[in-house]
């Protein structure tokens, strides 16, 4: 927590020396700070399209910085950053006629168990697959990046509710598709 | 609820999750695209702000609509004068919660 704190204070002197000192080597240090976090959000939400994750997280840094005024700090920056992403990532699926994984929540009883030789990792992937759009945010933002249901609610733009509930079915699927994967005796 | 349960699967997203990406020049190719940010013109805002009311009041005092809205307001009538500022401020009332609504959708 008070990691946590400190490293808001630092992001917080560093938006500041950017915003009002136009200093851009002070946002240089942002965008190094947060990068990495940033662009495996997208990686994760692009399905491991790395070449995708990274045009929306330069678009992402490049409207972080003409919008940086705006920042009040209400929320933490990589928070705030999350949110950017995650509006360019949604942006870019609506224009793309692809859909990211086309399941509902009724393909689970489909879902059959993965190959024996797939390791854990990989089940997880394949499990994760399975779950809804929102599902698989909530997940990703709460699990795996760290946010908190309401950090999450705010960059999802979702009710608290809804985030909570995203959860707790996404979490209950995975222990039924993972159930399943253990029953072949893996 | 219990949560005891999904402790495990938390376990197992987290040990899936590879974690931050190496910068490997990324930083470095964004901080080539960036823009060149204009200084914030601070006086913009206020400065039309004022000069808005200033030419609303200009308007209404070239009018003898806002003296008959006062009169009839005080009166209690409800006469056209009073329709006419009433839906005026609904109008900017309702302008200004749009304005408000798309600024707070906006993240940031």
């Amino acid at each position: 927590m008070a990691d946590g704190s400190a490293e808001a204070r630092v992001d917080q002197a560093l938006v500041a020396r950017a915003v009002h000192g136009n200093d851009r080597r002070a946002f240089e240090q942002l965008l190094r700070r947060h990068q990495g976090m940033v662009r495996a959000q997208l990686r994760r939400l692009t399905h491991g399209d790395e070449a995708s994750a990274d045009d929306l997280a330069q678009e992402a840094f490049v409207i972080a910085w003409k919008k940086l005024h705006q920042f009040r700090g209400d929320a933490k920056f990589s928070t705030w950053l999350y949110r950017i992403a995650y509006t360019c990532f949604l942006q870019s699926y609506r224009k793309s006629i692809h859909a990211i994984d086309g399941k509902h929540d009724d393909d689970l009883d489909r879902v059959s168990a993965p190959a024996s030789t797939m390791d854990l990792q990989m089940d997880i992937e394949y499990a994760m697959k399975r779950l809804s759009a929102g599902e698989q945010a909530v997940l990703l933002h709460c699990v795996q990046l760290g946010l908190s249901h309401d950090e999450a609610s705010y960059v999802l733009a979702m009710p608290l509710g809804t985030v909570k509930t995203h959860a707790t079915r996404g979490k209950a699927k995975l222990q039924l598709l993972l159930a399943a994967w253990r029953e072949t005796g893996n | 609820m219990n949560d005891q349960p999904n402790d495990p699967i938390d376990a197992l997203l987290q040990k899936g999750f590879e974690g931050p990406v190496p910068d490997d020049g990324f930083s470095a190719r964004v901080m080539q695209v960036l823009p060149a940010r204009r200084p914030r013109q601070r006086w913009v805002l206020p400065a039309a702000t004022a000069a808005g009311i200033v030419a609303c009041w200009l308007a209404l005092t070239s009018t003898s609509l806002l003296r008959a809205a006062g009169r009839d307001w005080t009166t209690g009538t409800l006469s056209p004068p009073i329709l006419v500022l009433l839906v005026a401020m609904v109008g900017m009332s309702l302008l200004a919660t749009w304005w408000a609504m798309t600024e707070a959708d906006a993240p940031g």
